[in-house]
């Protein structure tokens, strides 16, 4: 079994959004009372029951408009800061390379949902468990395409090993560069180099997404620094005190009020995390 | 396209889009509207294609272009004009292809005549053009007169020359709103591409110019050579995925099927049918007769021409006219299948009043569509109303075996993947049984009227069936019984021994069900797929691809070979199915010089004159009227495409003010205190209307499905920055939009998409609202068409979607 990979070329992209439906039609997840947020964005951020959408980002620079979509999803990374910041070991990476959700493992504590950089997984505070695309893992593993990949008319979508299809984007981005200087590769090397791979006509920051994507810094002090010698040579009381600092951290505590969202189209989250 | 071409419908094919090295996609946002058509066009773009879009907003198929232009709304004959002048004077067009394959040396009669914006012909008083005058110079064999060379001033070619050296890119600049330089950018960069296709759909025909806009188009693809090649012709992207299927049954009403004129009050006979249509109609004409009403129709009852009933010419019965004369209290029973006409039809007004004038309204639909409850709307008094209304629960595509024929002309048979839902029904099978109902409500009649009822074929089966539908279009032998094997048998055969419920189907079940074919090679790397479905005519691929050869019957792209004389076989041969007379006549006969077989010319028509083909050069002994063999198609508002301003424009137009608008186009007048016209005064702004990829149509579907109102909730109104800015408002607010006719609030979507833009000096403003809602379904929302205008394309009766003018302020 090796690697795998969707490539998503946003050059092809139509934003139709049958992507999102099919998705919805597959994982059997309801529809959700929406209104136009942006352009012809009408889904504002993930939830528990959208595990992708559209999103849509207007562009007008020097009597030049670019209409840029982008379907936005889970990136299953390589190295996944949910999976490093899950409290009870229910997220696993596959050797496909999806990162899973193990829903019967998971307690709800949120930490995946704080410590993603691109704000994909989702808490469900009534059934305490965490949501988010699971790169259809159930078709990939019956021989069949995800459903976005299956759906997708204008073949913006494509599904295979992860090195020919690495090969394939390259080339295509050389093609596509020519006429669109700032295009790029997001997924390549970040976080490990992620399974859902973008081709990007324009750079991260225009669709939202983090530049330079990192597993936060107080996750990887809290599990690969505090708690393996926190136990060992700090005191009661001591220890307590630092771990309930990093506990609030990991919980988003000391965020800002970013998740509440108004009319204000500014403030929408366009994909990724701020 | 008929007019150019001989053939209404689309030249190539979905899959033949990925042979184009250019695109011009005007008047179709095919992204959102044919999604799949993107597939194909990403693969030509992949190869290097270069993409123009022209659009009056910049939409999601504009993403993709290379070239992208924002056009005032209606005013796409401007720049196409200052296309067609620069193509001609920079001789940059196909000199060979004009020669042999295009009317471009044949003589215009000196009677035509254009003169301040009326072509030769004009009667004021009936607002109808008589066309004698835009014949040819016939010569005593009456056959057009041939010019020497394309600089006779007579020739089809010097007068194309004159009309256009009016339309400047200067011109076009003022009336379209595009900059000159980017008009001349567009015009280089599609005439060097070649092959290069069109791509249009209801955004080119929604005008009271319709028609005339895809004229045009053909003129550019002729004068450029770009008719009957892969990756060439007009590729008209059909709006529904059997609107194809419908117009070849006769959806229109002056058609029958197969594009047979529809018979006219004057036509008492076959013979009288043929003076007007030519003897080229007879053979479809009385094999339609003998599919409809079999061994009743025999030649010496005239094969019961008597039974078709015969269209008022002075009528016009198109879809809008339907409901003026309904609101006039003409009818008393609407039968309304598979149209939500009380969010489709423009000025909402005349509906919904003409609704209430009936006894009795049947609608058959999935859903309780806003036309079944009319009564229920808001503001509706319904106790006011005694129109009865039933519901018919109809079966779902999927519910229901048959064919769809797509835009390529492919026949598509599916099965039926499930069973209808509760009691619903398909609609082979309501109308079977309605039918039934109706002959044993008249049986033993015998009256002269109730014949055809009586008469009538009807033998689909206990339980109907749609193959045997599909069969009786292909055709029968009608002495043996057995079905017409292919469309060259039903082309041999003898009027009246063979019959077809829609000619041009010929063939499609004579070997088997060749509509469920379903073999996905592409042997030739050309997209053909000959072995999947059936393509009318003939299983043809491309339509003209004759053209695709040179005078000696050989491919002119070496890499896109089409077809080719065979000099070893002694006939047409190759990848695609011939577009030829006769595949044994080779290219040196007249059979075999034939680019365009269904026009009477047999070449393209770059000007659409009035012809018919093999008029007997003596009149007959027996004093009847002459019959010729084949008419040419024409268009009613002219041979040429001529600039008029839309119905409702927010200027006058610059090449002749005094005739600013079509002086033929129906505008619905007999009850103005439905249709009021607006002033620019009061109505500043362009309103242009449209779908989104979310819904389909008038949504009586698609807005009951929650996980596409997901993705596009409600309707709205999107405008450009500068005008937000004027009306203060922000996106997200609320915005009443209003029309002489109407007025609807909708959310507002302020956007760079559309830029103000300057019309014959003054700034303008387009506003663009999708037509996709109304008051009923799980989504409700305020119908668009509450504020569009009902004026109609003269020759389609194409209603003007596109534009008309409104005012819009803050809710």
């Amino acid at each position: 079994m090796t690697r795998k990979m969707v490539l998503i070329d946003t050059s092809k992209c139509t934003g139709c959004k049958a992507c999102s439906v099919a998705c919805k039609e597959w994982n059997e997840l309801p529809a959700e009372k929406t209104k136009l947020v942006t352009s012809y964005q009408t889904q504002k951020d993930f939830t528990t029951k959208t595990w992708t959408y559209m999103t849509f980002i207007e562009k007008y620079e020097n009597q030049k408009m670019d209409f840029l979509m982008r379907k936005a999803q889970c990136f299953h990374c390589a190295n996944p800061a949910c999976m490093k910041a899950c409290s009870s070991q229910a997220i696993t990476k596959t050797v496909l390379g999806y990162v899973l959700i193990d829903h019967d493992k998971c307690i709800g504590c949120g930490y995946c949902v704080e410590n993603c950089p691109f704000g994909v997984p989702k808490l469900d505070p009534i059934k305490k468990k965490s949501y988010k695309c699971t790169g259809c893992i159930d078709r990939v593993e019956n021989d069949l395409k995800p459903a976005c990949v299956h759906t997708c008319q204008p073949g913006a979508l494509q599904f295979g090993e992860r090195d020919v299809l690495l090969t394939q984007a390259k080339k295509r981005l050389a093609e596509v560069q020519k006429t669109h200087p700032k295009a790029q590769l997001y997924g390549e090397k970040e976080m490990g180099g992620t399974t859902f791979l973008y081709l990007l006509l324009d750079s991260p920051d225009v669709y939202g997404l983090p530049v330079n994507p990192t597993i936060p810094l107080s996750l990887t002090l809290w599990k690969d620094v505090i708690r393996p010698v926190g136990g060992l040579a700090v005191g009661g009381a001591a220890a307590a005190v630092v771990i309930g600092v990093f506990a609030n951290l990991l919980k988003g505590n000391y965020h800002s009020n970013k998740e509440k969202v108004g009319n204000d189209p500014s403030s929408i989250n366009k994909g990724g995390k701020d | 396209m008929s007019p150019s071409f001989g053939r209404g419908a689309m030249t190539n094919s979905w899959s033949d889009l990925q042979n184009a090295e250019v695109f011009l996609i005007a008047g179709s946002n095919c992204a959102e509207n044919h999604p799949i058509a993107m597939r194909w066009i990403n693969r030509a773009k992949e190869k290097g294609a270069k993409i123009i879009v022209v659009d009056p907003r910049f939409t999601r198929t504009a993403s993709k272009a290379d070239l992208f232009a924002q056009i005032r709304p209606g005013t796409d004959i401007a720049y196409l004009g200052a296309i067609i002048n620069y193509i001609i004077e920079n001789k940059l067009y196909d000199q060979n292809y004009v020669l042999n394959y295009t009317n471009a040396l044949l003589k215009v009669s000196k009677d035509y005549k254009l003169e301040e914006g009326l072509f030769s012909g004009y009667d004021a008083k009936t607002r109808k053009y008589g066309v004698a005058s835009w014949g040819y110079q016939l010569g005593p064999d009456n056959k057009p007169l041939k010019a020497e060379n394309l600089d006779d001033q007579d020739s089809v070619f010097a007068r194309l020359k004159t009309h256009y050296s009016r339309y400047t890119f200067e011109t076009a600049e003022k009336i379209t709103g595009i900059p000159a330089a980017k008009i001349k950018e567009i015009a280089e960069t599609f005439s060097k591409g070649k092959p290069g296709t069109i791509l249009y759909a209801l955004g080119m025909t929604q005008h009271t110019t319709g028609v005339q806009g895809i004229r045009a188009y053909a003129v550019i693809q002729l004068l450029l050579g770009n008719i009957g090649k892969a990756g060439g012709g007009i590729n008209a992207l059909r709006g529904e995925p059997n609107v194809q299927g419908s117009t070849d049954m006769a959806n229109l009403f002056n058609n029958l099927p197969g594009y047979l004129p529809h018979p006219i009050s004057t036509d008492k006979s076959i013979r009288d049918y043929l003076v007007r249509n030519g003897s080229v109609q007879e053979k479809p004409l009385v094999a339609l007769l003998k599919a409809w009403f079999g061994e009743h129709a025999t030649k010496e009852n005239d094969y019961e021409f008597g039974y078709l009933p015969k269209n008022n010419p002075s009528t016009n019965a198109t879809m809008v006219k339907l409901f003026e004369l309904m609101q006039k209290g003409q009818f008393k029973l609407l039968f309304n299948v598979g149209s939500n006409s009380l969010v489709s039809i423009p000025n909402r007004q005349l509906v919904r009043s003409a609704l209430t004038k009936l006894d009795m309204l049947v609608v058959s639909d999935l859903y309780e569509i806003e036309t079944a409850q009319f009564w229920r709307e808001p503001g509706v008094k319904s106790s006011d109303i005694k129109t009865e209304v039933i519901m018919f629960p109809a079966a779902f595509v999927y519910e229901k075996d048959g064919t769809l024929t797509n835009s390529s002309r492919w026949i598509q048979w599916k099965d039926a993947a499930l069973k209808p839902l509760g009691e619903a029904k398909p609609d082979l099978d309501l109308l079977d049984h309605l039918f039934k109902k109706i002959r044993a409500l008249y049986s033993g009649s015998i009256e002269a009227k109730d014949a055809p009822i009586l008469k009538a074929r009807w033998d689909y089966g206990e339980v109907p069936s749609a193959l045997k539908v599909l069969q009786e279009l292909n055709g029968y032998d009608e002495t043996t019984g057995k079905l017409t094997p292919t469309l060259a048998d039903y082309l041999k055969a003898p009027v009246g021994a063979v019959s077809t419920g829609c000619w041009i189907y010929a063939g499609v079940t004579g070997n088997g069900n060749l509509a469920a074919r379903r073999k996905n090679a592409d042997t030739t790397g050309l997209g053909l797929y000959k072995d999947w479905s059936f393509a009318w005519p003939g299983n043809i691929r491309i339509l003209y691809n004759r053209a695709s050869c040179d005078e000696k019957g050989l491919p002119v792209d070496d890499k896109r070979k089409l077809i080719w004389w065979d000099s070893v076989s002694n006939a047409w041969t190759g990848n695609d199915g011939p577009d030829v007379v006769d595949k044994t006549k080779g290219p040196d006969t007249p059979e075999g010089k034939q680019s365009f077989r269904m026009n009477p010319e047999g070449v393209g028509r770059l000007f659409a004159a009035n012809y018919m083909s093999g008029m007997p050069t003596t009149p007959p002994t027996d004093g009847l009227p002459v019959i010729g063999v084949r008419p040419a198609g024409l268009c009613v508002d002219g041979p040429l495409p001529e600039f008029y301003e839309p119905t409702e424009s927010p200027t006058s137009n610059i090449l002749h003010p005094k005739i600013s608008v079509s002086p033929v186009a129906l505008v619905l007048s007999s009850s103005p205190e439905i249709q009021k016209l607006g002033k620019p005064e009061e109505f500043p702004h362009v309103l242009t209307t449209y779908g989104v990829v979310e819904h389909f149509c008038a949504g009586g579907i698609t807005r009951n499905i929650p996980w596409l109102n997901e993705i596009m909730p409600e309707p709205f109104a999107e405008f450009s920055k500068n005008l937000a800015k004027k009306i203060g408002v922000k996106e997200g607010d609320m915005v009443e939009v209003s029309s002489a006719r109407g007025k609807i609030t909708v959310r507002a979507l302020v956007t760079d998409r559309l830029q103000t833009y300057k019309v014959n000096g003054k700034d303008t403003e387009t506003i663009g609202m999708p037509w996709s809602w109304g008051f009923a379904s799980l989504s409700p929302g305020p119908s668009t068409n509450e504020l569009t205008i009902a004026a109609l394309d003269p020759g389609a009766g194409t209603p003007e979607y596109k534009v008309c003018l409104v005012n819009i302020r803050r809710a």
